[in-house]
């Protein structure tokens, strides 16, 4: 038995650690040494792989570092270990199915297997980044009114009632309030009175999350993101948020966000410490979804070669052997109002869906500028009913994935980061202006015939 | 062994992160009666810009440059001192005061921008993660820092950088320090419209425009 509790005993009393000799002597040799050992190799040309024997490599590989290196705690600079048997129990006892939302908004998000069947559930939004106050509303709804968007991740408030933000301090609470109250009025004129939220994202300390553990705000059908800190670290404002949320009853997110180039190394590292971040997160905060976002520290964006092979590598490792649901993120170079997103969101989201994880997005600029609406990730959701209606499997997924990368891999330095929501929308009806719908329709053309889905 | 071969080493050492073989063959560069800053420059910077462009094009990672720097401090403890003994030119080197600003643990990219520096001969007072503007102000002020060096991913951080310029404004220190700051939703434009002398978009962009501010401004 292992709950919150347990876990606050351990990062007090856990084996003592300098941090950087977790970073280097702990996490990056022993993901190098693993990678070698399984012989775990990334090809660019294969994104989405095949061969199921590299992804249980992937896994096994994972949980050995999982049980070797454990969590480290930055404030107590202490190490949270587990044994094999609370790891276990953490995979027995982790959801394969949950309902999100309530009444005939409700959801029922699951463990996504490979090349599944099943309608994926589309999360919403663009995750995380800072919207603009007054735009916010509006903004929210685009994404609630489409009827395909079954849940909804937007970003966080930076200016709150025209004063600056900082983290940390009391507008934080407020702009954390905001935010919510905000999506709730979105729901209920977008007609979605009880569509799930992925929310709290102006809390960047633990104030903000605090503030919102009340049915004015967050209810228990609705979920907040606990990151893990990279690499499997922790500190006391992640365990407090995952300790709030448990006491209050909503959904604790595990992020995992392991860095392509940082401390567990290329691509292949990333993989590994990937399955140690899902394993040890779901046994350390007990969170009921997860999400998978690998960075590249060059790019940012998950649509990156190397980060859509790990989005593969690790929704296929998992789905065999630990069946968690999982979100994949569609984090795009290129923002809303260009035409190099449509080709970023195409070939992210069929990795996803064809390989155990539904999509969660779209981050348009990576979260950088408010420059993103509800119409791509309408084309986001598009895309994945496609490849899943036409049964597409690796093979064919991976081809077509590569034919999509490589209409945009050489522009990724300097993508087209289109325009703000404002100049895409009709604010007042939260309808795409003409021009923006117009590119749409014409990409949308473009890209059926590019991969022969019917979008 | 000739000099070259010795330089050529040292250059290695860096490259594999090899403290032990760094601190060897600088006490082999001395024995041998090469001139430190010549060790420095043509066997530990050169190898330091091979991991820099290595780095660059991914062909190694974070942990692979975090341990080349260590190697190459290892040789400098021992080339260092030798060098400020025969007085052979300036050692002086430029320093840089830098941390991720106030309730913001992304330190990743400061860490990259920190390590490129170094690689690149300033010395670096790394202050971590989530680092009061005051703090900032209080080291460079005690180590006679020549720039201060700011980064944050959050937007609801930005406004410290602000206030870091007007902290050094009311304190009359303002012409004493050179700002730069970076990191994710931080942009050119308003870097400038805050009044800080430089910005870059990556590591690589911090370190010329910290050489190049170091010139116009410092004549350094
Ligand atoms: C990794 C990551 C994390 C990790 C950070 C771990 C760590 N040790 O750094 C974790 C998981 C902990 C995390 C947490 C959070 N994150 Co975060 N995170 C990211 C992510 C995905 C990548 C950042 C990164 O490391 N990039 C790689 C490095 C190499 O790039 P870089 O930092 O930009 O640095 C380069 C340049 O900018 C430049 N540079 C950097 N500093 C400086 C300084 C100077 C002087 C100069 C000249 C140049 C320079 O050079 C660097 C090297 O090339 C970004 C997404 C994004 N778009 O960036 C979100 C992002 C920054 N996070 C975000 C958010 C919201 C959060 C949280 C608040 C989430 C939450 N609600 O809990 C918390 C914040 C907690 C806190 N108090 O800080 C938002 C910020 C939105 C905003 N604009 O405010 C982003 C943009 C994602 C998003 N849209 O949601 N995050």
């Amino acid at each position: 038995m292992n709950s919150i509790w347990e876990v606050i005993d351990k990062a007090e009393t856990g084996p003592y650690m300098e941090e950087r000799d977790f970073d280097l002597k702990v996490v990056a040799k022993k993901c190098r040494e693993l990678v070698k050992e399984y012989e775990i190799r990334f090809d660019p040309n294969e994104i989405v792989t095949t061969d199921d024997s590299m992804a249980d490599d992937v896994y096994e590989a994972g949980m050995r570092l999982a049980l070797e290196a454990g969590i480290y705690c930055i404030n107590t600079k202490r190490i949270i270990k587990f044994d094999e048997s609370e790891i276990k129990e953490g995979i027995l006892s982790a959801p394969k199915e949950l309902v999100i939302g309530q009444g005939r908004d409700s959801r029922v998000l699951y463990a996504r297997g490979i090349e599944d069947s099943r309608r994926p559930i589309i999360c919403g939004g663009q995750a995380g980044a800072a919207i603009p106050e007054e735009w916010y509303l509006p903004m929210s709804i685009s994404y609630m009114k489409e009827p395909l968007i079954d849940m909804i991740n937007n970003g966080g408030l930076a200016i709150v009632e025209g004063r600056k933000v900082r983290t940390n301090t009391p507008l934080e609470i407020q702009a954390t309030r905001r935010e919510l109250t905000m999506l709730r009025e979105a729901a209920a004129r977008a007609g979605r009175p009880g569509i799930s939220f992925i929310a709290g994202e102006s809390s960047v300390s633990v104030l903000g999350d605090l503030a919102i553990a009340s049915e004015r705000y967050m209810r228990p059908s609705d979920a907040h993101l606990v990151a893990l800190l990279n690499e499997l670290k922790t500190d006391y404002d992640r365990i407090s948020k995952v300790v709030n949320f448990t006491e209050y009853g909503a959904f604790n997110v595990t992020l995992v966000d392991p860095i392509i180039g940082g401390y567990a190394g290329g691509p292949e590292g990333v993989a590994v410490c990937f399955i140690a971040s899902f394993l040890l997160g779901r046994a350390m905060y007990r969170s009921e979804y997860h999400v998978c976002h690998p960075i590249h520290f060059r790019y940012m964006s998950t649509s990156a070669v190397e980060c859509m092979w790990n989005l593969n590598i690790v929704g296929q490792a998992m789905a065999r052997n630990a069946p968690f649901i999982i979100m994949g993120d569609v984090w795009t170079s290129a923002g809303a109002g260009s035409e190099m997103i449509f080709y970023e969101i195409g070939a992210n989201t069929i990795t996803n869906v064809v390989t155990g994880t539904h999509p969660l997005g779209v981050s348009a600029t990576n979260g950088k500028y408010p420059h993103a609406s509800g119409l791509e990730t309408r084309f986001m959701a598009e895309v994945a009913v496609a490849a899943v209606r036409s049964k597409l499997n690796r093979k064919g997924a991976n081809d077509l994935v590569v034919k999509l990368a490589s209409e945009y891999k050489d522009k990724m330095g300097k993508p087209d980061i289109g325009r703000p929501f404002p100049e895409l929308y009709d604010v007042n009806r939260v309808i795409p202006k003409p021009e923006w719908n117009a590119l749409y329709l014409s990409m949308k053309k473009k890209i059926s015939e590019l991969t022969g889905l019917d979008i | 062994m000739n000099h070259e071969e010795i330089l050529q080493n040292l250059a290695d050492s860096v490259i594999s992160g090899d403290e032990e073989k760094a601190k060897d063959f600088a006490k082999k560069a001395l024995e041998a009666g090469i001139d430190p800053l010549t060790a420095i420059n043509e066997g530990l910077m050169r190898g330091m810009s091979q991991v820099g462009d290595d780095f660059s094009k991914l062909k190694i990672y974070l942990p692979e440059v975090m341990m080349a720097a260590e190697a190459m401090k290892a040789a400098l403890s021992i080339l260092e001192p030798a060098a400020l003994q025969k007085g052979t030119g300036t050692l002086k080197k430029s320093k840089v005061v830098i941390g991720t600003i106030t309730g913001d643990i992304h330190d990743i990219g400061k860490n990259i921008v920190a390590m490129l520096l170094r690689a690149n001969g300033f010395e670096v007072y790394d202050l971590g993660r989530d680092v009061p503007i005051d703090d900032l102000i209080k080291k460079a002020e005690e180590v006679g820092a020549d720039i201060i060096a700011a980064s944050t991913l959050l937007s609801t951080s930005m406004p410290y950088m602000e206030d870091l310029i007007s902290l050094l404004k009311e304190r009359g220190l303002r012409d004493k320090y050179i700002v730069m700051v970076g990191g994710g939703p931080v942009t050119r434009e308003w870097a400038a419209s805050i009044g800080a002398d430089g910005y870059g978009d990556d590591g690589e962009e911090a370190v010329k425009v910290a050489k190049e501010l170091l010139q116009r401004v410092k004549g350094k």
